[in-house]
């Protein structure tokens, strides 16, 4: 087995984990970044509208950073941590202005100031964008920064496996080098967990095909909680049916959702916002349409664009109409888009606090989507997830720099431990036959999108868990026919399912546990947010086959309960 | 919205490769329709036929640069192409999939990019922007028309289908290739950038090492237009302190072609060379026309166009 040591070692290359990395490497810390992928090729780059900031002297004269917090409280049904989403409304002028010193090319006003525009849930408008691309120039604005740093040594195309711990500490991680196969230990005083989501546990999603959730289920087999499993975004304007995102900023610019019929369906679901209501109500509006016969034969409805103009549509949307053209066939300065529900984003992930800080093993920390800080409860509002791994990547790396301040050396030695997990992650490659990864990913996926999906009840989440359960004893017989160790694929994808399944028990169970609707989960035999029994964190762990379920209290500041109308 | 879908049986023909059993060409059969994707093949591919082809994948979106390959021999994005689309292009269901040329095969689909990578770091990639501004006390503002013009250079991804169609990186070491130099120009560009200087120093001398073929401005999935960064990278040549003999003889040539079109309207091409590399360094190249007979072309004496003043007007107009 080889070893390297580093002060902190990073999962994930992605907005969250740059930032964390820069801000460690900045102080004089050694980091590695370890992820599956080139930098520039993580799921962030996939982030289109926007990221939400309220400027000084740059936003409407009437907004303020309470009226941002109580908006991301308020789109996340109560279930936010009312100081995260304070500290992500205070910081996020600040940070949006260090990209811009940085160099992310954000569209301007005619006086050369960051422009803005609208998006779901807003009071005012904050969305601060590249056209449609904002994640993309995002992301390559801080890659180029960190990498300019030459203090951070970014092992990208290597697989992080499991989370190595003694008794009550973090003592690094295991990864494999994918070219080689080769698996390290690397010794750390400080693990960041900012591996992304989990998109493909779902037949429908936005996400890229790198989202496997494999950070939450290190995690979980670290005996490290996750934090509101059960809560799964849908994005309701997916392109159909290739699932690829239509952003929230078509509907941010003036886009407007239609039926077969050619009605403004939203009027009837969201009667003051329309169509810029939060994307857990415009999801279920829009499945209740083709639910009830008046969507499109397929089951989609229409985005409709038209009335933009040509020249605004390609400046502001590019991505939209080039995608709406390359995958549908639809040119979208003259027809409606054809969309649909796909999931999109993950609420829930490894718990921890504002700073970043894990509760459950010293010297772990999650930043990004992998992490549940809460700042997006029951539902995240659209822009808030560039936002949040920005502001939070930056104050979870300032956390690590003052845990690494105090840092004393442990005395156990742990390498047997690490050896055990290389062995395990070996036996899909010594068995001779049995069933390959593909067969039980495609059934998961459907498993999932079936019945943990936007519309949920107690019956067909039974039904996922048994199907769950079932898929775990398959994997058990699962191989791996590819026997190169150069760049073998076909091991990391079977490793990828291991954690998918994983989570997806996690996932189910909760779901299964909350009785009652609150934001992205929506239970039709519980139709109604239950505050009385229910305003609490879900708290989950992974004991073998089973989920033990704790509970948390939601931390508030300012801010009482209210019914959530738009 | 007229969404007409369609199905296809087609046969996906893709060059395997491992280090030790070499080449292959392996058939794969399966059913698409309108809207499949080449990564969504390839993934079907995987998980329900062959779980050893590899391939990279990522955004399916065109934003992460990952899946670059060459389809039926066109550099592309295997993400932003539909398989019904080339099948229909070429008249034959039977397609071909190959790894990006030029650069070293790893596995199947998958090439070693590491040296394009480090063309890409060579030009420095990151805005440099004053002491004052980077700490936060002055605030910069940006022109919109100007972010307009970085913008649409800014939008590489780091792909690579460019320099595996490109042929001078093949040809000339000293040349960083057209990613590099749209990513050079992004920043050369930004009025913000405070080290213009050794931007130009890096960029200018590799700038006249291009051979304007278009075939970076062909198979750019995010038309950027790398030759277009090229181009008006050659524009700073002027301002530079140091030059290469490259880049003079490119200012001469530049020159002289301006000249001939201002004389005649004609491009007199023996004129024009010998306006370039000088009496004594044509007379070598004049001995080697005299002794191929191709002399006489060099000596032809062009007349002026008509309207050549209509020209010379349009001309100046643009140069002054």
């Amino acid at each position: 087995m080889e070893k390297v040591s580093y002060d902190v070692v990073i999962v994930g290359a992605g907005l969250a984990g740059l930032m964390a990395a820069h801000e460690v490497a900045s102080a004089g810390y050694n980091v590695a970044v370890i992820s599956k992928v080139f930098p520039t090729r993580s799921h962030s780059a996939a982030a289109e509208g926007g990221i939400a900031a309220y400027i000084q002297g740059n936003s409407d004269p009437n907004d303020n950073p309470d009226y941002m917090a109580y908006d991301t409280i308020k789109g996340g049904d109560y279930l936010v941590d009312q100081d995260a989403a304070e500290l992500l409304a205070y910081k996020s002028g600040e940070i949006v202005m260090l990209l811009e010193r940085w160099g992310t090319l954000f569209n301007r006003q005619p006086d050369g100031r960051v422009a803005v525009r609208y998006f779901g849930g807003q009071t005012y408008p904050r969305t601060r964008f590249v056209g449609d691309k904002t994640g993309m120039a995002l992301l390559h604005t801080v890659y180029e920064r960190t990498s300019g740093l030459g203090s951070v040594d970014f092992y990208f195309e290597w697989f992080a496996w499991e989370l190595v711990r003694d008794e009550n500490r973090i003592r690094g991680i295991i990864a494999f080098d994918m070219r080689n196969m080769v698996p390290v230990f690397f010794k750390a005083k400080a693990v960041v967990i900012a591996s992304g989501g989990m998109g493909m546990l779902y037949r429908h999603s936005t996400n890229s095909y790198i989202n496997t959730g494999d950070g939450y289920a290190m995690a979980l087999r670290a005996r490290v909680a996750l934090k509101d499993p059960e809560f799964v975004q849908f994005h309701p304007t997916a392109l159909y049916p290739s699932d690829i995102l239509i952003s929230e900023a078509a509907r941010g610019e003036g886009a407007v959702l239609r039926n077969v019929k050619g009605e403004r369906f939203m009027a009837r679901y969201a009667p003051k916002k329309l169509d810029l209501a939060p994307r857990d109500i415009v999801s279920r509006a829009i499945l209740t349409e083709v639910k009830e016969g008046r969507g499109f034969p397929g089951g989609y409805v229409g985005l409709d664009l038209t009335h933009l103009g040509e020249d605004y549509i390609k400046e502001r949307l590019a991505l939209a109409y080039e995608a709406a053209k390359s995958f549908a066939g639809i040119d979208a300065t003259k027809e409606m888009i054809p969309v649909r529900p796909a999931q999109h984003y993950y609420m829930g992930g490894i718990d921890v606090d504002i700073t970043g800080r894990n509760p459950d093993l010293v010297g772990l920390f999650a930043a990004g989507e992998a992490a549940c800080v809460s700042v997006h409860g029951a539902n995240r509002l659209g822009s808030n997830s560039l936002l949040e791994t920005l502001v939070f990547g930056r104050e979870t790396g300032r956390a690590v720099v003052e845990f690494l301040k105090s840092y004393t050396e442990p005395s156990s030695d742990i390498d047997k431990e690490a050896e055990k997990m290389i062995d395990s992650a070996y036996e899909v490659v010594k068995s001779e036959s049995g069933v390959h990864f593909g067969e039980i990913l495609e059934r998961l996926r459907d498993t999932m999108w079936d019945y943990v999906g936007v519309f949920r009840d107690e019956n067909g989440l039974k039904t996922a868990l048994s199907e769950i359960m079932k898929l775990r004893e398959d994997m058990k017989k699962m191989y791996v026919l590819d026997k190169s160790k150069v760049y073998n694929t076909e091991f990391y994808n079977a490793l990828e399912l291991k954690n998918m399944l994983d989570l997806a028990l996690v996932i189910a169970t909760s779901a299964l546990n909350r009785k009652e609707s609150r934001g992205a989960h929506y239970r039709l035999d519980y139709p109604e947010r239950d505050d009385q029994n229910w305003l609490k964190h879900t708290i989950a762990y992974l004991r073998g086959n089973s989920v033990e379920i704790t509970y948390k209290p939601v931390k508030m500041t300012k801010w009482k309960p209210e019914a959530r109308v738009y | 919205m007229s969404l007409q879908n369609e199905e296809m049986d087609v046969v996906l023909k893709i060059k395997r490769y491992s280090p030790e059993k070499g080449y292959w060409w392996q058939e794969y059969k399966l059913k698409v329709d309108r809207f499949t994707q080449f990564t969504e093949a390839l993934r079907r591919i995987k998980s329900e036929q062959d779980p050893t082809l590899a391939y990279r994948a990522s955004c399916h979106m065109a934003v992460c640069g990952s899946c670059g390959m060459k389809i039926n021999g066109e550099p592309r994005l295997a993400c932003k192409t539909l398989v019904i689309d080339m099948a229909k292009k070429y008249g034959s269901n039977v397609i071909t999939i190959e790894p990006m040329d030029y650069f070293k095969p790893v596995k199947d689909l998958i090439v070693d990019l590491d040296e394009f990578y480090q063309r890409m770091y060579k030009v420095k990639p990151r805005l440099y922007p004053h002491k004052e501004v980077l700490e936060g006390n002055v605030e910069q503002r940006l022109k919109p028309e100007d972010q307009r013009e970085l913008w649409k250079f800014a939008q590489c991804i780091w792909c690579g289908l460019c320099v595996s169609a490109c042929p001078s990186v093949k040809m000339d070491p000293e040349f960083l290739g057209p990613a590099a130099h749209a990513k050079g120009y992004r920043f050369l560009a930004d009025p913000r950038d405070t080290i213009t200087e050794e931007r130009m120093k890096i960029l200018i001398d590799s700038a006249w090492r291009c051979t304007y073929c278009y075939m970076c401005y062909n198979v750019c999935p995010r038309d950027i237009e790398p030759v277009t960064a090229i181009k008006k990278t050659r524009a700073y040549t002027r301002l530079a302190k140091e030059k290469t003999s490259i880049a003079q003889t490119g200012e001469k040539h530049i020159e002289a072609i301006f000249n001939s079109l201002l004389e005649t309207g004609k491009l007199e091409e023996a004129k024009v060379y010998l306006s370039t590399y000088g009496l004594l360094g044509s007379i070598k190249d004049f001995i080697y026309l005299f002794q191929s007979g191709k002399v006489k072309y060099a000596l032809v004496k062009e007349k002026s166009v008509e309207n050549i003043s209509e020209i010379r007007k349009i001309l100046s107009g643009d140069n002054k």
